[in-house]
């Protein structure tokens, strides 16, 4: 019986203060019940109390190991305190103690009682390491200490980094629908069967609480084979090449000794992954790598939806390009029933876009506890709701406030999933998924969406204020901000006010408008310079993106700014700069030439009803083309094969 | 040097408390010294973390060692301890 399993990190208390004797043993009390080693409180500690009058358990050195065998334990455990300062705890060297050891022993524990004593103070009895101990600064960096002397000082008993007792590695994923208890019930029975056939069995759960004891690569390399017990889809990538057996997850709870004997006789088929990108390893990549990929996991869930929703809304504009004539102009789009509908419909997906991307990015972050707050705060980013207006206001954050919302969900729950872990007992592990993270993580992303959006709002009225002013200065220039403020956030506070601005001259020239057309143009240069880039300089995107390139072409003639939205999200600092530039040139160049609109919207399909169209295409070309330049040269190239793998 | 070899009779062997109660009675023979024989190692019969790291069980055979000014009533303080099951009832 080793240590290091005996003492989980949640049973780990450092710094702790407490006044005397029974303060510290409450403490070190709470921390067993934690580890869920208990069954009665109460009663171990009763009788731990009789022990220590017997006898203090302080051993000097500042060292105290109080323990009691007690019908209240259930399984053997140990709990850790260090006391800065200590307090006096009886000790034969009348020194105080300030690092506990707490033992709990079931009834009838016989020599394993001894030998986890003997054990700890083989450990203990080397002063630099109880010192090490008390330095420690946290439940993780005392355990690793724990574990780094307890293999030197029992190594022969050290399991061997990924091989079985006897060089054998069993691997095992377990997973259910709802992720309380038979992913767990499972990854026991198999553990459990392991060890009585000699064999080391690790298995990963993945439960509502996300993933733990994640299997590593090392491991895999080295496992004779995976059983994936579970009821629910399990990614199979990384297992490429080994046996593996899919079962259901309570095979591995009821017939865990067959599933392991099947995969130690070779009876298993070896898994060949089919199609997808190389995995990679996730274990060694740096900060910047993370969230690179949590980034794009939301990105790619997104894509689709800006895909489907734009093509549609692009056909509604198509199908009503016929029937538009000067009364019907601001309705371009949904006048004719066939074009309202693809119109409506494109729409809805379109609404699901920053959801999605929040919502995926969070639950990147922090596995599926990440996923609910991450939506919801996509949704507040979207309705722009604050405080004062809950219900929503009409600035939205824009796909930028999604970013926001969903690093924002993601890295607060990761934070409550730890939180949680230290702090609540074993026995409310359950609650944990269906109560605590969706509860917690929705509402404070509630307030820090709701925080966040009035600076949106005010910078957006700032922004319209100072285009007001701007309107008797230099119309070229106009025209530049105007069109460069399109491709900023692509329906944040920048382009909102932007286009705000442009239909209110329209509504104020009751007519064609030089800064309507400015505006339209702004919006239809980001698409086309990503889809222009995408197809001549295709070493600049990932191939996912390469392929969804094309069809920013149709959304950049539609002005379906949108359809840049994932490229912009996955490499924010370099997409947006050249789409802003490539648009701020279209959009000077058209209003310098006096091309006008008398349309909210619409794209090429409104060029008939335009003042200067062949300017306003060679405006649109020369901005597409300079943006296309811009994101050549600002995005790095792609070695070949060094694809970064997508989140999922 | 005096020295006796035995047989550990307590259920428990020695654990924390028969560690103390015998390091608290070998600590009054402050010249002596005390060893203890058991599996081939020897250990330092005045220190409760020693003696309970050797993880000494029920049914062991062990050798104390004395040598000092006192070592006579110190081997036999300690042999007494031992076959008197350090204190415990069984």
């Amino acid at each position: 019986m080793r240590i290091i399993d005996l003492l989980s990190q949640n049973a780990v208390c450092l710094g702790a203060s407490a006044s005397g004797r029974e303060e510290a043993l409450d403490r070190l009390i709470a921390l067993q019940g934690k580890a869920g080693n208990l069954s009665d409180a109460a009663r171990y500690r009763a009788d731990l109390l009789a022990r220590e009058e017997l006898g203090s358990t302080a051993i000097g050195n500042g060292i105290a190991v109080p323990h009691a065998k007690s019908g209240a334990v259930l399984r053997p455990g140990l709990a850790a305190m260090t006391v800065p300062g200590g307090i006096d705890f009886g000790a034969p060297d009348k020194a105080p103690s300030d690092l506990f050891f707490m033992i709990a022993a079931p009834e009838g524990a016989g020599d394993s009682h001894l030998e986890i004593l003997s054990r700890l103070m083989v450990m203990l009895m080397d002063e630099p390491f109880c010192e090490r101990l008390r330095r420690a600064r946290s439940p993780k960096e005392f355990l690793t200490l724990i574990d780094a002397q307890e293999r030197e000082k029992y190594p022969e008993q050290a399991p061997e980094k990924a091989k079985g007792s006897d060089g054998r590695l069993v691997l095992a994923v377990t997973a259910c629908p709802t992720g309380i208890a038979h992913t767990y019930m499972a990854a026991e029975a198999l553990e459990k069967k392991g060890r009585e056939l000699g064999v080391t069995v690790r298995a990963e759960t993945q439960g509502s609480g996300g993933a733990k004891n994640v299997l590593t690569r090392d491991e895999i390399a080295a496992c004779a084979g995976v059983i994936i017990a579970a009821d629910k889809e399990v990614a199979l990538d990384r297992f490429d090449g080994k046996p593996l057996l899919k079962v259901p997850v309570s095979a591995g709870i009821n017939q865990p000794e067959e599933l392991i004997q099947k995969i130690l006789a070779g009876q298993a088929p070896v898994y060949r992954r089919t199609g997808g990108f190389p995995q990679q390893d996730g274990v060694h990549e740096s900060a910047g790598r993370a969230v690179y990929k949590q980034l794009m996991n939301g990105v790619s869930h997104m894509l689709p939806f800006v895909i489907g929703g734009g093509i549609l809304i692009a056909l509604a504009f198509l199908f009503d390009a016929g029937a538009l004539n000067e009364e019907n102009l601001s309705n371009f789009g949904t006048i004719t029933p066939l074009a309202a509908f693809l119109k409506n419909i494109g729409g809805a997906a379109f609404g699901f876009m920053l959801p999605i991307l929040a919502g995926y990015i969070a639950m990147a972050v922090a596995d599926r506890p990440g996923l609910a707050a991450g939506f919801v705060g996509g949704a507040l980013a979207v309705s722009g709701a604050t405080f004062s207006h809950p219900a929503g206001t009409d600035v939205s954050a824009g796909f930028l406030g999604a970013l926001i919302a969903g690093f924002a969900a993601g890295y607060f729950v990761l934070g409550l999933r730890r939180f949680c872990d230290r702090v609540l007992p074993a026995a409310l592990e359950g609650i944990k998924p269906v109560l605590i993270y969706p509860l917690v993580g929705i509402l404070v992303i509630g307030v820090v969406m709701c925080a966040v959006n009035p600076f949106v709002g005010m910078l957006n009225a700032a922004i319209f204020d100072a285009l007001g002013a701007m309107g008797t200065a230099s119309r070229v220039l106009l025209g530049c901000v105007l069109a460069g403020m399109m491709a900023v956030d692509m329906g944040g506070p920048f382009n909102k006010a932007a286009y705000v601005f442009g239909t209110a001259t329209l509504t104020a020239a009751a007519g064609p408008s030089e800064v309507m057309a400015a505006v339209m143009i702004g919006g239809m240069v980001p698409p086309l310079a990503i889809a222009l880039a995408a197809s001549f300089f295709p070493d600049r995107f990932t191939p996912e993106e390469r392929k969804s390139g094309p069809v920013n072409y149709v959304m950049g003639l539609c002005f379906i700014t949108e359809g840049a939205i994932p490229f912009a999200a996955s490499d924010p600092l370099r997409v947006l700069p050249a789409c802003i530039a490539g648009s701020a040139v279209a959009g000077g160049i058209s209003m310098a030439m006096g091309c006008a609109l008398p349309a909210p919207h619409g794209g090429i399909f409104v060029l008939p009803v335009m003042t200067g169209v062949l300017w306003y295409l060679i405006a649109l070309a020369a901005g597409s083309v300079i943006g296309m330049m811009l994101l050549a040269l600002l995005k790095n190239k792609r070695p070949a094969g060094t694809t970064p793998a997508r989140g999922e | 040097m005096v020295s006796k070899t035995l047989a550990v009779i307590n259920k428990m062997g020695f654990h924390m408390r028969p560690a103390s109660l015998f390091v608290g009675a070998m600590a009054k023979y402050p010249d002596t010294d005390i060893r203890i024989l058991h599996n081939g190692r020897e250990i330092d019969g005045k220190s409760i973390m020693n003696l309970m790291a050797a993880c000494i069980k029920y049914g062991a055979e062990i050798e104390i060692r004395c040598s000092g000014n006192q070592e006579q009533a110190m081997l036999a303080e300690a042999v007494s301890l031992v076959e008197n099951k350090l204190g415990d009832s069984d």
